[in-house]
């Protein structure tokens, strides 16, 4: 569970957050020796806080604690007086001659974390992130070697494909954290270590997502109690939408249509559980998993590019890829999507015939949805993946103070050579023509819509690449999606050019 | 919060939490000149910087306060490695069992 403390900077404070950042971090799986280490890393970040940016004023810190599959970030912002951390360097020899003990605190941080990083936002304050893995036994170091009759990835999408009623007998149950490791057995013995969510070869950290609801899924089981399939849908931990994904079904079970029924299971599961839509990020190196999803009404809105580093396919007729690509493909489950009023200037076409795509889930608001008078301040949130080196901007809110604070935060990120930024713009609320300007000028291309993707309410994708991309190995399915590959590389190409 | 003994040169204490910038401070008000101290870490999940820089300052200074330290977290050696004053510190003499 993602959790947000805001607190008064006084040293009195300091306990209080350290067993809570301890407790939370022992409930998100973390053993007590590790958890220890963050709430002191916690705790040295925040007495220095207290100490140097507010000094003997009043003020107060935020706190962010966030949690993936295989790591927890804590996020520590504050807006007292500027000072540097990463000047103060420590120096052992000067401490122990010189009783110097200069950046000592920051030393125990590093030490603490697997990664420290520290953003000089300026005006918009300043944050210090610690990342902290989850080390688990690995399934692919439990198990043999060899499997038998390993078959080519490309079976589980005919299994997609294959409408015939499951032969045999079979039982179908929603996961619990009891699968996790028939579900990392699954995954190693279909894909061996070719799977890209690496996740899903650790049991415990499976078990923690699912005992927590950050995913749920269903799990085909044989007569005789061994597992043959899995599916799962990861919720999203800003809006009620999931992600499809996680699909898997033991060879000597494919084309059984074991994989339909999970996912019809799943569609039936994310609407008991009231999510507003599904979405599959469908690799753009084949076409196989767009065409499923198309067979399930999914429907093309975004290409993100560079999603992930390069990558191996195995059982596939092409080796591997730069930079791995994905469509976002999404399915609504409610009739109540309301389409924003404002749809940004460059893209108001492109826009359109996506929308086009649903248009029996969409209503328009009976208000003429005439732009907020006053737009006020700026709020952007930050999200960095540091196993993808790339980074997702979240626009809050646009304001009149959009381009300075843009400026500030791509100043403060500069130094940690990404792949990739991300830029997530609210559509509908007010007009974002002119961020969007502002954001092409500054080397952002189109990814596309995201349908749903912070707090229920659709974005603008724009996307910014630091690598070369090679459009010819990117596979669209559909045509929106062709159209929507037309305008990135158009784009790309322009801004390629301007940079040259 | 702590538990605390002392006489006239030897300051004994048992902190209740972890012993940080807080504790230093309410350590540093009880000690005042007395010699000896002794801090029993049962119930600290970790020791930070402040408090660590807190005792090298009263071990080496002028006129040298003796520490003894119970009960020391894991954590406690780890910070000591990082800040490089793992051999400094006589660990031997100042560890109790």
């Amino acid at each position: 569970m993602e959790a947000h403390l805001y607190l008064e900077a006084r040293l009195q404070m300091i306990g209080s957050a350290t067993d809570f950042t301890y407790k939370w971090c022992v409930n998100m799986g973390f053993d007590q020796v590790v958890a220890a280490r963050m709430a002191l890393a916690v705790d040295e970040i925040l007495t220095d806080i207290v100490l140097y940016a507010f000094k003997d004023e009043t003020g107060h810190i935020e706190i962010w604690f966030q949690y993936t599959f295989s790591e927890i970030e804590i996020i520590i912002q504050e807006m007292g007086e500027p000072f540097d951390p990463e000047r103060y360097v420590y120096d052992a020899d000067k401490a122990m001659k010189e009783n110097n003990f200069e950046g000592a605190s920051l030393e125990s941080v590093r030490c603490m974390t697997d990664q420290f990083i520290f953003l000089n936002r300026g005006k918009d304050g300043k944050e210090f992130r610690l990342v902290k893995r989850f080390e688990s036994a690995d399934i692919r170091d439990r198990l043999p070697e060899k499997y038998p009759e390993q078959k080519d990835d490309n079976d589980v999408y005919d299994d997609m494909n294959d409408s015939s009623a499951p032969g045999g007998d079979y039982l179908l149950t929603p996961v619990t954290s009891e699968d996790a490791e028939d579900i990392a057995k699954l995954i190693y013995r279909s894909y061996k270590y070719s799977y890209s969510k690496e996740d899903l070869y650790f049991p415990r950290r499976i078990e923690m997502a699912i005992r927590h609801e950050y995913k749920f899924g269903t799990i085909v089981r044989t007569a005789a109690g061994g597992p043959a399939g899995y599916f799962a849908v990861i919720k999203s931990t800003d809006s009620m939408i999931g992600e499809v994904g996680e699909a898997v079904v033991s060879p000597p079970y494919r084309k059984r249509g074991l994989m339909k029924i999970m996912m019809e299971s799943l569609i039936d599961m994310s609407r008991q559980r009231g999510l507003k839509g599904l979405f599959g990020e469908a690799l753009t190196a084949h076409t196989f998993s767009q065409k499923v999803n198309r067979k399930f009404d999914f429907r093309s809105t975004a290409l993100v590019i560079a999603k992930s580093s390069r990558r191996t396919f195995k059982g596939m007729d092409f080796r591997s890829t730069e930079n791995v690509s994905v469509v976002i493909d999404f399915l609504p489950l409610t009739r109540r999507w309301m389409k924003p009023a404002h749809l940004p200037e460059p893209y108001t076409d492109l826009l359109n015939t996506i929308y086009d795509q649903f248009k029996a889930y969409l209503y328009r608001p009976s208000a003429d949805g005439s732009p907020e008078d006053d737009p006020g301040k700026t709020n952007l949130d930050l999200m960095i993946h540091h196993e993808k080196n790339s980074a997702l901007i979240i626009a809050r809110e646009v304001g009149n103070t959009f381009e300075l604070s843009c400026k500030r935060l791509f100043r403060s990120i500069e130094e940690l050579n990404l792949t990739a930024i991300y830029f997530d713009l609210p559509l509908g609320r007010i007009p974002i023509s002119s961020s969007v300007e502002y954001l092409k000028k500054n080397g952002f291309i189109l990814a596309g819509l995201m349908p749903f993707y912070h707090e229920e309410s659709d974005y603008l994708r724009m996307q910014k690449i630091m690598t070369d991309i090679e459009f010819d190995a990117i596979h669209t399915f559909s045509d929106v999606a062709g159209l929507i590959k037309k305008t990135v590389k158009k784009e790309y190409d322009e801004s390629r050019k301007e940079q040259a | 919060m702590m538990k605390v003994e002392k006489n006239k040169h030897k300051l004994d204490v048992i902190l209740q939490g972890d012993f940080n910038l807080n504790a230093v401070r309410q350590i540093s008000s009880l000690l005042k000149d007395r010699t000896e101290l002794t801090i029993d870490l049962i119930n600290a999940r970790f020791v930070t910087s402040k408090a660590v820089i807190y005792m090298h300052g009263l071990m080496y200074a002028d006129s040298p306060v003796t520490i003894k330290i119970k009960n020391p977290p894991k954590i406690f050696f780890e910070l000591l490695k990082a800040l490089g004053l793992h051999k400094m510190w006589n660990l031997e003499e100042i560890v109790q069992p």
